[in-house]
C-alpha cells in the first residue's frame, strides 16, 4: 500500500533509465537544466490545479487566463503598444489580475451552482476573447531586457524560473500541510456533505481554492510572457492538456480527495521528461502521440489502486 | 429561477465577448453587403487580412461583415448562409474556408443565391471558379513549395552553404504545411549533400512547443545545429527564444515564414536570418474589389482567363539585407488593378 505511494517516482526513474540508455546526453547537467527549464510553467501550473482537483472539481480556464495574464504583464512593463514602465511590479499585478479571475471562476461555479467543468470553460473563453479583442489579433511585444530576466537570468547557471517554480512548490506544499484551507481541501475532496456537517466551510473554501490556482496561473503568464518576450491571445494553447496530465499521471485522482502536490511535482517532471526524450531518441513525430497516451495510462494505473476508488467517473 | 436567468446572462456575454465581431447589418440595406470570413482574429495574419477587406469597404463605402470560424466548419457554413439570406444573395464573401471542403459548400450556396465569392489557401484541387461563372470569382494563394524553397535557400546562405539543420513543421495534416516542408526538402536536396536535416519534428504551428522541442534538440546535436528552418513565424520565435535561454540567439541562424512583427524586429536585431512576408493587407482588400467588380458588372469575369481565375500572390523574401527597403515599401495598391500582384497561375 505505502510502495504505490512511490510509483509515480517509479515510473519517472524507469522513464529517465530508459531515455539514458538510447541517448547518453540525456543525463547530461545541461540537458537536466533545458529539463527544469522546461519545467517552470507547468510547475507554477499545476500547483494551482492540484488543490482544485484535490476538491474533486476542475479548472479549465487556464489557457484563457495564462494568455489573458500574460497579455496583462506585457502591457505593463516596457512594450512596442503602451507607455508602461513597471517593471517587476507586473508580476504581482499579474497575479492579482489571475486571482481575481479565479475568483470569479469560484464564485460563479458555486452560487450559480454551475458545475466547474462548465464554469471555468466559459470563464477561460472569455479570457481568451478579451486579450484577443484587446490586442485586435497582435503580440504585445516586450522591450524591457531587465524583466526578461525573470526567466531567461541565471543564478548559478540556472535559469530564474526555476527557482520562482521552486518557490510556487514550497508556497503550496505549505498551503496543504500547515493551513486549514488545505485540510479543508481534503476534507472536501473526500466527502463533501461530511465535511459540511463538520462544519467547513464549502462554498467559502471553494471559491478561495480557485482564487488560489488563479494566481498561480497569473504567476504562470507572467513567466510566459517574459520567456517568450510577448504577450498574445495564443501564448498558452496546449497549456491545459499538460497541466490535468501532469496533475493525474502524478497520482492525484480527479475524483477528489487523494494525491498532494508533491504527487504533482513528479507529474510535471514525467510529462517534460517524455516530451525531451522523445525529441531525443529520435521517436518519429507520428508514433509519440501514441507512446505518449500509453505512458500517461500506464503511469495513471500504477499510480492509484483502483480498487478502493467506489465510482470511477 | 433569477439564478437560471443570471446562467444565461453570463453564457451570452460570454459569447457575445467570443464571437461578437460581426456587427449586424440591418436589413434593409440595398447596398451591396461586402465580408470577409476567416478562422480568427487572434492572429495578426487574419487581423490583418480582415483590415485589408475593411479599407477597401471603407474606400468603397458599402457596408462591410467580418465573420470568424473559430476552427470550427459548422459555425462558418452557418453564419455565411445566413449572411445569404439576409442579404438576399447581394453580397460578396472573400473567404479563407476553414477546410477545404468547405469551398464547395460556400461556393454553391452563393450560386444558388446569386451572391460572389472569392477563396483564399484551401480549397478542394478539383473546384474551379470557372466551372461555377460568375458566381465563384477566384481563388487566391501563394505558393507554398516555392517560397518555402528561398526562404530555406536564404538559410543556407547564412550557414555558409553547409551543415545541419533543424526542421520545425506545421501541423502534419495542413497543405501549407506539407507544401512548406516539401520546399525545404527540395532546397536541401538541390544543396547536393552539403546540407543535412539532422531532425523534423512537428510543432503545430505553437511557439511553446517549438520551444520545448529546440532545447531538446540543443541536448541532442549540440554544436551541429548551424541553423533552424520554422514553417511559420511563431515556431521560429520560439526556437529563438530557447536559443536565447542559453545565451546564443543570434549566433545560429533561424528562418521562418508568415512575415509577424516579432520575425521582422528579430530580423533587425540580427537574430533571425530571414522570413516570407506575404500581403495579407492585398488579399484581404483585392480579394473583395475583384469581387464586388463582377458583382456590379464593371467586370466581366467569366472572358478572363483561368490564370486570372487561380493564381498566386506575391510573397516577399525579407532579410537583414532588405529589411529597410521592405520596412519603406508603399504598402497601397490600386484597388482597380486586380492582376499586379499576382505571379501566375496555381500549379496542382
Amino acid at each position: 500500500m505505502k510502495l504505490r505511494a512511490f510509483a509515480p517516482i517509479a515510473v519517472l526513474v524507469l522513464l529517465c533509465l530508459m531515455i539514458a540508455v538510447f541517448s547518453p546526453n540525456f543525463l547530461s547537467v545541461s540537458n537536466a537544466i533545458r529539463i527544469l527549464n522546461a519545467a517552470a510553467i507547468p510547475m507554477v501550473l499545476v500547483m494551482g490545479a492540484t488543490f482544485v482537483i484535490l476538491m474533486g472539481s476542475i479548472d479549465l480556464s487556464v489557457e484563457g487566463v495564462v494568455s489573458l495574464t500574460a497579455v496583462v504583464t506585457a502591457s505593463l512593463v516596457q512594450n512596442n503598444l503602451t507607455s508602461a514602465d513597471l517593471g517587476y511590479w507586473a508580476v504581482p499585478i499579474a497575479m492579482l489580475a489571475g486571482g481575481a479571475i479565479g475568483a470569479v471562476n469560484g464564485a460563479t461555479h458555486v452560487l450559480m451552482r454551475i458545475p466547474s467543468f462548465m464554469a471555468t470553460l466559459g470563464i477561460g473563453f472569455v479570457c481568451l476573447g478579451i486579450s484577443t479583442a484587446a490586442l485586435g489579433g497582435f503580440p504585445v511585444r516586450i522591450a524591457d531586457r531587465e524583466f526578461r530576466n525573470i526567466t531567461l537570468g541565471r543564478t548559478f547557471d540556472i535559469p530564474h524560473g526555476v527557482y520562482i517554480a521552486l518557490a510556487a512548490v514550497i508556497v503550496a506544499y505549505i498551503i496543504q500541510q500547515r493551513t486549514r484551507l488545505g485540510r479543508w481541501v481534503y476534507a472536501i475532496g473526500t466527502d463533501e456533505t461530511t465535511a459540511r456537517q463538520s462544519g467547513v466551510p464549502v462554498e467559502r473554501t471553494r471559491i478561495l481554492v480557485f482564487a488560489l490556482a488563479g494566481i498561480f496561473s497569473g504567476l504562470a503568464g507572467a513567466l510566459a510572457a517574459a520567456q517568450l518576450g510577448q504577450g498574445h491571445g495564443l501564448i498558452a494553447s496546449g497549456r491545459l492538456f499538460t497541466t490535468v496530465t501532469a496533475v493525474v499521471v502524478g497520482g492525484t485522482a480527479l475524483s477528489g480527495g487523494v494525491g498532494s502536490v508533491l504527487n504533482s511535482v513528479v507529474g510535471v517532471l514525467i510529462v517534460v521528461v517524455l516530451t525531451n526524450g522523445m525529441v531525443l531518441m529520435g521517436v518519429p513525430p507520428f508514433v509519440q502521440q501514441g507512446v505518449q497516451g500509453l505512458l500517461i495510462i500506464v503511469a495513471v494505473s500504477l499510480a492509484l489502486d483502483r480498487r478502493l476508488l467506489s465510482v470511477v467517473k | 429561477m433569477s439564478a437560471i436567468i443570471a446562467q444565461r446572462a453570463a453564457i451570452a456575454a460570454a459569447l457575445t465577448l467570443t464571437i461578437g465581431f460581426a456587427a449586424p447589418a440591418s436589413a434593409q440595406d440595398k447596398d451591396l453587403t461586402l465580408a470577409i470570413s476567416m478562422r480568427s482574429l487572434s492572429n495578426p495574419y487574419h487581423a490583418t487580412f480582415a483590415e485589408g477587406g475593411r479599407k477597401f469597404a471603407e474606400a468603397a463605402g458599402l457596408p462591410f461583415e467580418i465573420l470568424v470560424t473559430e476552427g470550427n466548419s459548422e459555425k462558418g457554413l452557418a453564419d455565411i448562409r445566413a449572411l445569404i439570406s439576409r442579404t438576399g444573395g447581394n453580397v460578396c464573401i472573400n473567404v479563407d474556408p476553414n477546410d477545404s471542403p468547405d469551398a464547395r459548400t460556400i461556393v454553391e450556396e452563393a450560386e444558388a443565391a446569386g451572391a460572389h465569392v472569392v477563396t483564399q489557401w484551401n480549397k478542394p484541387e478539383d473546384l474551379h471558379p470557372w466551372d461555377h461563372n460568375p458566381a465563384y470569382v477566384a481563388h487566391m494563394s501563394f505558393s507554398g513549395i516555392g517560397t518555402s524553397k528561398e526562404i530555406t535557400n536564404v538559410l543556407i546562405e547564412a550557414m555558409g552553404g553547409e551543415g545541419g539543420i533543424v526542421a520545425l513543421g506545421g501541423i502534419l495534416s495542413n497543405v501549407p504545411a506539407i507544401e512548406r516542408k516539401q520546399g525545404m526538402e527540395q532546397a536541401v536536396a538541390e544543396a547536393g549533400g552539403a546540407v543535412e536535416i539532422l531532425d523534423f519534428q512537428p510543432a503545430d504551428w505553437n511557439e511553446t512547443k517549438a520551444f520545448e522541442i529546440m532545447q531538446a534538440w540543443l541536448t541532442r546535436y549540440g554544436d551541429d545545429i548551424k541553423g533552424v528552418w520554422a514553417a511559420n513565424d511563431s515556431m521560429a520565435v520560439g526556437a529563438l527564444e530557447a536559443l536565447r535561454q542559453e545565451g546564443r540567439a543570434g549566433e545560429v541562424p533561424v528562418v521562418g515564414i508568415d512575415g509577424t512583427d516579432a520575425a521582422m524586429s528579430a530580423i533587425e536585431a540580427g537574430e533571425m536570418a530571414g522570413t516570407v512576408a506575404w500581403d495579407p493587407m492585398w488579399t484581404g482588400g483585392m480579394g473583395l474589389s475583384l469581387c464586388e467588380a463582377v458583382a456590379t458588372g464593371k467586370l466581366d469575369i467569366a472572358a478572363e482567363p483561368e490564370e486570372h481565375r487561380e493564381f498566386y500572390g506575391t510573397g516577399i523574401v525579407v532579410t537583414p539585407g532588405n529589411i529597410a527597403d521592405f520596412k519603406n515599401r508603399d504598402p497601397s495598391f490600386d484597388y482597380n488593378d486586380y492582376w499586379a500582384k499576382s505571379t501566375g497561375q496555381i500549379q496542382y
